[in-house]
């Protein structure tokens, strides 16, 4: 893992808290997890709020891992953690290609899963969106981006 | 950071297999549940107990290998029951409707107590 960036100003509202990168290599969504986790210890998040941040950043990191770099170690995942006004922002770059899934984080049909007729798989992108109060990914020929968005303060988090 | 991966005790209460989940329930667990479930199904009991005290992390991974053990029970007619989940984690059972399928108890007394009744 790279180094977290001190923090620097690049607005007059927008602040870089840090900026990371994991090799993709499995288990290390847990080490991103932490690492932001660390990083926005002294924010307006505790609590159950940041145990949710804690599972979008481990399932987005994970996804980022598998389904954009195919577990290329030497393929690192970006991570930026930023605040603005009162929205906590963490963004995670994989070095995908194609389009974004059109229909992330619909309800998974458990029912179905139970059946056999759905694979047991598939929680990832649905568990991201129901931790946070909004999920915005983006992409271009080279990458991914799934932005993490918290509401900071007393309605902040889901 | 090193996986702490998961280990799992079987064990034999009145009506009820305990499985005692110790690690992280992730990609890589899949062996390890598997298994134990297999020794919790030769018990022979009707009801099946996850017990996630020494559980600290459950990825979306774990969960699709939660709904398989939820698969097999059905299956075989058998109840799945879990106790001792964080309260984050009881949320997650809930917003995947996890625990729609299997009843979540706040200790495995409770549990056992509700497999010997039923």
């Amino acid at each position: 893992m790279t180094d977290p960036k001190p923090a620097r100003t690049d607005a007059n509202i927008r602040r870089t808290l840090a900026d990371f990168s994991v090799p993709s290599e499995p288990g290390n969504e847990r080490l991103a997890m932490e690492t932001v986790a660390e990083t926005v210890r002294d924010l307006d998040i505790r609590g159950e709020n940041l145990e949710r941040l804690k599972t979008a950043v481990a399932e987005a990191t994970m996804n980022a891992m598998e389904h954009g770099n195919k577990y290329r170690s030497e393929v690192p995942v970006e991570i930026m953690v930023l605040v603005e006004d009162r929205d906590l922002m963490v963004r995670i770059t994989d070095s995908g290609s194609g389009p974004p899934p059109a229909q992330a984080g619909d309800v998974p049909d458990l029912e179905a899963k139970l059946e056999g007729m759905q694979t047991a798989r598939g929680w990832g992108l649905f568990l991201i969106k129901s931790m946070v109060d909004e999920m915005n990914i983006t992409g271009d020929d080279g990458h991914h981006t799934i932005e993490l968005v918290v509401h900071l303060g007393a309605e902040g988090g889901k | 950071m090193a996986v702490r991966h998961l280990n799992v005790e079987v064990r034999l209460e009145p009506g009820v297999a305990v499985l005692d989940l110790m690690g992280e329930i992730n990609g890589f667990a899949e062996e390890a549940l598997n298994a134990a479930y297999a020794e919790a199904e030769a018990k022979e009991t009707n009801t099946i107990l996850l017990n996630f005290e020494g559980v600290d992390y459950i990825n979306s991974t774990g969960i699709a290998l939660i709904v398989g053990l939820l698969a097999r029970a059905r299956a075989s007619h058998r109840r799945l029951l879990a106790c001792n989940l964080s309260e984050h984690y009881v949320e997650i059972f809930n917003i995947t409707r996890l625990s729609d399928f299997m009843s979540v108890f706040p200790d495995e007394e409770s549990a056992v107590v509700e497999a010997s009744v039923s």
